[in-house]
């Protein structure tokens, strides 16, 4: 039914405190298609998306439905306008039923006493059309994270929505449980719901989508037909740029740099089941994995906030695993976590106090005192050096943008010149133009004698930056790639089997 | 104040911030008015030897708000303070009825404090639980053994005419006692401390982010178990300097301290929430409360008024603190629409 408007958006924008989400976004959602909104990390769409659901209020635009201009100023009155959202991140009780979790607050209850009778023959149907075949009593955390998800898609479809939200819905999902999601949407397409599908992984967009909409830096930049589009065009449409100027070539090693050498021999310890790994300095060595594959786990070892079972690991000062991470910071090893917010900053502390903390807070030796003039040149050099765009050293950590944050953070380590860098995700809600500078800081890490492990979410950016990909896969490594693209690379992470050509790319090129 | 040693050749660089009101304005303007409002009341309120009596009052207390700030900045509380105070008071006595060196006590006090700041410590951080739970057991095992050594009777050392007795108890000029001296000596050590070592900076850091400074090679457990220490041994310095300031320690001393110590890190700017801290703040602070008590005297209000006057005075300074804490965030997001 084209032609059909069901839910449009108009020039909607979005601060948090200095950072914009959302800068005159617009969207126009046809009755009856699935309707995909693409883009980076930051470039809004989440926001987007809790707007619509009501959790966010914006700051200024206007949303119609079906026509008529409304406020979504709640989840619930989101809801009565017949918008569900199945968020990215399980909403589910894991400690109650099935049952439960559907009909949470709105239990079919007679004089105050819940019928489980009631709510299971209101979800039966539901739950068959979903290929849900399990015990509706257990308690949700028994489930498989597939089964969750359909749980939770569930309870959404319940209260029949006009419009289905779905964001990143497949995030945690393997191969085949994103199989049987997309699957399951497509019925519910074939049965007229109308959908929109959030996601940055442009293979499934193009799998499930009738319509695109590329969304950069809070806007929309454009709207088409996905039989119009190609993933190149879309890939460009989100960056913004080209392709290839987002990631740096490889600089020329810097002299006077021996060849130094991380090597993992048998590495047993949390989800890793055995680990060989060797990197080198002067080379960037990508990590790839779902979450759980044990990618964050060897991190975490390397830098001793994880105790290994077994296996030897050699540092390049010829020791081996750090105890603790202060350990690590005084042998010259870093971490740059995913979560900067949480692990890597203090925000209510100026850039100053950031930029000390590995310097002062983990060194031994030099001054008892902590002076503040040294302390603001160490500052001063890092907000020069990594282009940090801050009035001044004693500006607060959170007042700063995300990509600038993660500036930061990167500061405090590059302030003691460490051998060994750990990045875990560190482009993670970063613009692109922070992106671009990240991933020049990373070459020049690594040509300055660096060993870089550079661990990421976003293919594009491990195919774009890493000399090669080691791709876990239930605690082991699945594969070395190197040259390979977007596709192939999700393939291994997702199924763990390296296709045969892969492997052949990898040995015709040494 | 520039520190280009390294690189003279370097242009200079403006180390200061821009003129920035100091933290601690606050409540040393409320104190100044307080005074100011019951001197104009009662003059007699502004002898200068009525003032010095009222921070040599503070003292004792005070110093252990000194400690306490610390612990406030990494997040945690000490609930022991007072008994600490009290059983290293106890031990220093016993130790000069023992016929020990009163000099070589008082130190000796001053370590038993830090060994039992070092208990409470090693519990908190082999347990790993918040100070304030482990204290709250501990607060009553140091009150128990206290009782136990000193039979329920106040400890009096023999012979007080010895050095260490005239010098703890001696005015200055006759008026300014030296005790008072040693505790702001105390107070203006620790808040360069607090703001210009490392060690000051690492507490500060943990309070801030204990996740991002364990990560940034801070371990948590070192400062936790430093800053229960230095707050033990400020409990035993400031008992060893009771029993020679009072020539006698009674065995329910300290019993209230903690209440108090807390009151007056909070009214003076510290916030529960961690990462910053103010020794200066806290020192204002007890004096606050010790000039609303003597205030209250001074106008022939019943003493026991004092304490709603104290509890009223840290319920408005925390309701400032927000006030001040929310029109800061509101500046805050709306500097980010420009």
């Amino acid at each position: 039914m084209p032609g059909d408007t069901l839910i449009e958006v108009r020039d909607l924008t979005k601060r948090y405190g200095g950072v914009v989400a959302l800068a005159g976004m617009n969207l126009t959602v046809e009755r009856g298609t699935v309707h995909a909104v693409v883009g980076e990390n930051g470039a809004g769409k989440s926001t987007l998306m809790k707007i619509l659901a009501g959790a966010v209020r914006p700051d200024g635009g206007t949303v119609r439905i079906a026509g008529q201009a409304v406020t979504l100023d709640s989840p619930n009155e989101a809801r009565k306008h017949g918008i569900g959202i199945v968020y990215q991140e399980l909403s589910l009780f894991p400690e109650r039923s099935v049952l439960a979790n559907l009909f949470v607050n709105r239990e079919p209850a007679s004089f105050g006493i819940v019928s489980t009778r009631a709510m299971e023959a209101e979800s039966r149907d539901l739950l068959a059309r979903l290929g849900l075949h399990v015990d509706v009593r257990a308690p949700v955390g028994r489930l498989t994270i597939g089964e969750r998800q359909l749980v939770e898609l569930a309870r959404v479809l319940l209260e029949e929505p006009q419009l289905i939200i779905l964001d990143e819905p497949n995030s945690a999902l393997n191969e085949r449980e994103t199989q049987r999601l997309f699957a399951v949407l497509r019925a519910l397409r074939a049965r007229g719901h109308t959908m929109l599908y959030v996601s940055h992984r442009l293979e499934e967009v193009f799998a499930i989508s009738d319509r695109v909409t590329i969304t950069r830096n809070g806007r929309d930049v454009l709207t088409r037909d996905r039989q119009d589009l190609t993933i190149p065009e879309v890939i460009e449409g989100m960056i913004g740029t080209q392709h290839e100027a987002l990631f740096p070539p490889p600089l020329p090693r810097a002299a006077g740099h021996d060849e130094e050498r991380i090597d993992i021999r048998g590495l047993v310890g949390g989800p890793l089941k055995g680990i060989d790994l060797t990197a080198r300095s002067g080379e960037v060595v990508g990590l790839a994995g779902l979450e759980g594959s044990g990618v964050g786990a060897l991190l975490s070892i390397l830098f001793g906030t994880l105790r290994a079972r077994t296996g030897t690991v050699t540092f390049p000062d010829r020791k081996g695993l750090p105890r603790n991470p202060t350990a690590a910071a005084r042998r010259g090893v870093c971490l740059v976590p995913a979560d900067r917010r949480r692990n890597g900053l203090m925000l209510e502390k100026s850039i100053l106090f950031n930029i000390s903390q590995v310097f002062v807070g983990a060194r031994t030796g030099g001054s008892w005192l902590f002076r503040n003039g040294p302390a603001y040149q160490r500052a001063q050099r890092q907000i020069d050096n990594l282009k940090i765009k801050a009035r001044s050293p004693w500006t607060l950590a959170n007042q700063l943008s995300g990509g600038n944050q993660q500036k930061v953070v990167i500061g405090k380590w590059l302030e003691i010149g460490p051998k060994v860098f750990l990045l875990d995700d560190p482009t993670r809600g970063v613009d692109v133009g922070a992106k671009r500078e990240i991933y020049g800081l990373i070459r020049r890490m690594s040509a300055d004698g660096g060993i870089v492990l550079f661990s990421s979410t976003e293919l594009p950016e491990l195919v774009g930056l890493c000399d090669r990909i080691v791709v876990f896969y239930q605690g082991r490594i699945a594969g070395e790639l190197s040259n390979v693209d977007d596709h192939t690379l999700l393939h291994v992470i997702n199924t763990g089997e390296v296709p045969a050509q892969a492997t052949l790319l990898r040995e015709t090129t040494p | 104040m520039t520190d280009t040693g390294s690189a003279p050749a370097e242009p200079q660089t403006p180390v200061r911030r821009g003129f920035r009101v100091p933290e601690e304005i606050g409540v040393i303007v409320a104190l100044l008015l307080m005074i100011l409002v019951i001197g104009i009341a009662r003059p007699r309120f502004l002898n200068p030897i009525n003032l010095l009596t009222i921070l040599g009052h503070t003292t004792f207390q005070g110093m252990l708000a000194i400690g306490m700030v610390y612990l406030l900045a990494i997040r945690e509380i000490d609930l022991s303070v007072g008994w600490i105070f009290n059983f290293s008071a106890v031990f220093t006595g016993l130790l000069m009825v023992a016929g020990v060196d009163p000099w070589v006590a008082a130190f000796l006090g001053v370590a038993f404090g830090a060994a039992l700041g070092l208990f409470n410590g090693i519990l908190a951080v082999g347990l790993r639980l918040p100070a304030i739970i482990v204290t709250l057991g501990t607060y009553s095992m140091f009150q128990g053994l206290s009782l136990v050594v000193n039979g329920g009777r106040a400890v009096v050392p023999p012979d007080q005419t010895t050095s260490f007795f005239t010098v703890v108890s001696t005015k200055v000029f006759g008026i300014v006692p030296v005790a008072a001296l040693v505790f702001v000596a105390l107070a203006i050590v620790m808040h360069f401390v607090l703001h210009r070592t490392k060690f000051g900076y690492r507490v500060q850091a943990v309070g801030s982010n204990p996740e991002a400074a364990e990560l940034a090679g801070i371990s948590n457990n070192t400062i936790r178990l430093q800053t229960l220490v230095l707050m033990g041994a400020i409990c035993g310095l400031s008992g060893a300097m009771y029993i020679g300031f009072r020539g006698a320690i009674d065995p329910q001393e300290g019993a209230d301290f903690v209440l108090v110590v807390v009151a007056a890190v909070i009214i003076g700017g510290t916030p529960l929430s961690g990462g910053y801290g103010t020794v200066i703040g806290a020192v204002i602070g007890m004096l606050i409360i010790q000039v609303i008590s003597s205030g209250l005297i001074f106008f022939g209000i019943d003493a026991t008024w004092s304490t709603f006057v104290t509890g009223a005075v840290i319920v408005i300074a925390v309701v400032l603190d927000q006030l001040v804490k929310w029109q800061r965030n509101r500046a805050l997001s709306r500097a980010g629409d420009g």
